[in-house]
C-alpha cells in the first residue's frame, strides 16, 4: 500500500516539473517586436510619408514583412485538404497569389490605421508553435486584441496565422477558398484571386 | 477509513498523472500498419466533421472523404506532417468549426441589401456628419451612448458569474458619470485603467452551452445567429432606452443616430475588408463565427 502510493507520488512529481519545459524566454516576442518597430520606423519616416513615395514605402515594407511571415506555410494552411490534391505547378502558381493579396491586405492594414500605442500581453510557447499577444490601441482610443501564431524555423519564429479579435487571417480565407473550391473548381479559386490581385 | 482516505489520495493523483501519455510521446513516431498516405489523407481531414456538433457544420463539409479518398498526394510533404505530432496538435486545435447556414440564399439577399445600405445610405450621411462634428466630440458620443447602456454589461458580467466584471462595470458608470461628465469622457479607462467588458446576454447564452444554431444576416441590423437574435431581443429589456423613450420614432431616431455617429468613427473599414476577401458573404459570416465564440470563451 505505501510503497504504491510513493511511487504514484513520485510520479506525479516527475510528471509536473517534466511539465516546465525550457522555454526560450522572450525570443518569438523579441524577434516579432523588431520586425513590428521597423515597420512603424518606415511608416513613421518623414521622407517617405509623401503620396508619390508610396510605392518605395510599401515595398520597405514588403521587404521586412517577407522576413518575418512564412507565406508558404499560410497558403498551405489557407487550402487545408485541398493543398494534398494541388499538382506542384499548381501550388506554384497559387502561392505568389495569395502572398501578394496578404502582402496588400497587411499593408492597407499598417497604412489604414493609426496605431497609437502598441502593447506586448506575454507569449506562449509549445515546441516550435508560439503564440504572441498583441494589443494595439488606435488613436480613436479603442483596443485592438491579436495574436500572432508562430512557427520556428531554424533561428527564426515565423508567423504564419494573425488572430484579430479572434478571427484568423489564414482561416478566414480557408473557409471561403473552401467554398470556391467546393462549388467550382481550383482554377476559379485562381482566377479570382488574379482578379482580386489586379484590382488593389 | 484510513485505508480509504488513501485510495482516495491515490486515486486523485491517478487522475492528475492520467494526461502523461500525450506529453510522453516518442521523438520518433511508431511506425503504423498502414500506409502512411493514408495517414495523410485523414490527417488532412482533421476530426472536425467527426467529432464536432453536427448542427455547426455547415453543409460543404459534410462529406470530407468523397472527394480525396482517391487522390494521390505528393508524398514528401505529407510524410512529413504525420511524422511531426506538435503539427497535427495545432492542425486539429485550429480547424475552425463554422457555422450551420441552412437559410443562405435569404442571408444573401439581406447581406446584399446592407451592403447597399451602407454604400447609399450610412457612408454618405455619416461621412457629411464627419466633416461637421469634429473626432472629439463623436468619441465623446460613442462614449455616453456606452455609458448609457451599462445596464446590459453588468447584468450580463452577472449572468456569467464574472463579479470582477460586474465590478467593473458598477466602477466604471460611477466613474465615468461623474468625472466623466455624464459618460463623455472615459476616465475610468483613462485614469484608473479599468476596461469594458463587452458582454451581452448571447455571450451569456454562449457560455451556458448554447451553440448559435444557425447563421442569420438581418437587415439593418447585420450579422447575428438564432441565439444572438435571442440574446440582443433579450438586451432590449436592460438597454435604459426601451423605458426611457415611449415615442418608437424617437426611439428610432436616437438608434440611427448612435449607428452614424460610430460609423463616422470606422469609415474605411468595411472599404478595406470588402478588398481583402474574395467571397465578402463567407468572410463575413466565419469572422462573425469566430468572433462569436473568441468573446464567448474570453473571460478576464
Amino acid at each position: 500500500m505505501n510503497r504504491t502510493f510513493l511511487i504514484q507520488a513520485m510520479f506525479c512529481i516527475s510528471f509536473i516539473f517534466g511539465m516546465v519545459a525550457p522555454g526560450f524566454a522572450g525570443e518569438p516576442q523579441d524577434q516579432l517586436k523588431e520586425t513590428t518597430d521597423k515597420v512603424l520606423s518606415v511608416l513613421a519616416d518623414p521622407d517617405l510619408k509623401s503620396p508619390s513615395k508610396t510605392k518605395e514605402r510599401r515595398e520597405r515594407i514588403q521587404k521586412i514583412v517577407d522576413e518575418r511571415f512564412d507565406w508558404e506555410e499560410m497558403a498551405r494552411r489557407s487550402l487545408a485538404r485541398h493543398w494534398t490534391q494541388r499538382t506542384s505547378e499548381e501550388k506554384k502558381e497559387f502561392v505568389p497569389l495569395f502572398k501578394s493579396l496578404l502582402e496588400k491586405v497587411y499593408a492597407d492594414k499598417v497604412e489604414g490605421y493609426s496605431w497609437n500605442k502598441i502593447s506586448y500581453e506575454g507569449e506562449s510557447i509549445d515546441g516550435d508553435y508560439a503564440v504572441i499577444k498583441v494589443k494595439i490601441f488606435t488613436a480613436k482610443d479603442q483596443a485592438i486584441r491579436v495574436e500572432y501564431r508562430t512557427l520556428k524555423k531554424g533561428n527564426l519564429w515565423l508567423v504564419y496565422d494573425i488572430m484579430v479579435e479572434g478571427v484568423g487571417l489564414v482561416n478566414n480565407y480557408r473557409t471561403q477558398f473552401n467554398e470556391i473550391i467546393v462549388k467550382s473548381s481550383f482554377s476559379e479559386l485562381i482566377k479570382r484571386l488574379r482578379v482580386k490581385s489586379a484590382q488593389y | 477509513m484510513k485505508l480509504s482516505f488513501r485510495f482516495f489520495l491515490i486515486f486523485t493523483l491517478w487522475l492528475i498523472t492520467l494526461p502523461t501519455p500525450s506529453f510522453a510521446e516518442p521523438e520518433t513516431p511508431l511506425q503504423p500498419p498502414i500506409p502512411s498516405e493514408w495517414m495523410a489523407v485523414s490527417d488532412e481531414f482533421s476530426l472536425e466533421p467527426l467529432e464536432g456538433n453536427l448542427i455547426q457544420t455547415s453543409q460543404t463539409n459534410l462529406n470530407p472523404y468523397g472527394e480525396s479518398a482517391y487522390t494521390v498526394p505528393d508524398s514528401p510533404l505529407l510524410i512529413a506532417q504525420t511524422k511531426d505530432p506538435a503539427e497535427k496538435e495545432v492542425e486539429f486545435e485550429e480547424q475552425p468549426d463554422t457555422i450551420a447556414d441552412p437559410i443562405e440564399p435569404v442571408n444573401r439577399v439581406f447581406f446584399h441589401f446592407n451592403d447597399r445600405l451602407y454604400y447609399w445610405v450610412l457612408k454618405p450621411v455619416a461621412t457629411g456628419y464627419k466633416t461637421v462634428v469634429p473626432e472629439d466630440l463623436r468619441i465623446g458620443v460613442r462614449n455616453f451612448f456606452s455609458n448609457v447602456t451599462t445596464p446590459v454589461r453588468l447584468v450580463n458580467c452577472l449572468l456569467q458569474a464574472n463579479l470582477k466584471g460586474a465590478g467593473n462595470e458598477t466602477l466604471r458608470f460611477l466613474l465615468n458619470s461623474t468625472f466623466g461628465l455624464g459618460g463623455f469622457l472615459d476616465p475610468a479607462q483613462k485614469e484608473w485603467r479599468i476596461e469594458k467588458r463587452e458582454e451581452d446576454f448571447g455571450q451569456t447564452l454562449g457560455l451556458w452551452g448554447i451553440g448559435p444554431v444557425f447563421y442569420i444576416e438581418w437587415p439593418f441590423l447585420g450579422a447575428s445567429s438564432l441565439r444572438d437574435t435571442l440574446g440582443y431581443t433579450g438586451d432590449l429589456f436592460l438597454h435604459p432606452q426601451t423605458y426611457l423613450i415611449s415615442s418608437i420614432y424617437i426611439s428610432l431616431g436616437v438608434r440611427f443616430y448612435d449607428v452614424v455617429n460610430s460609423t463616422s468613427l470606422r469609415i474605411g473599414e468595411y472599404e478595406d475588408f470588402k478588398r481583402a476577401v474574395l467571397d465578402p458573404y463567407i468572410a463575413k459570416r466565419d469572422a462573425y463565427h469566430q468572433h462569436r465564440i473568441y468573446k464567448v470563451k474570453e473571460r478576464k
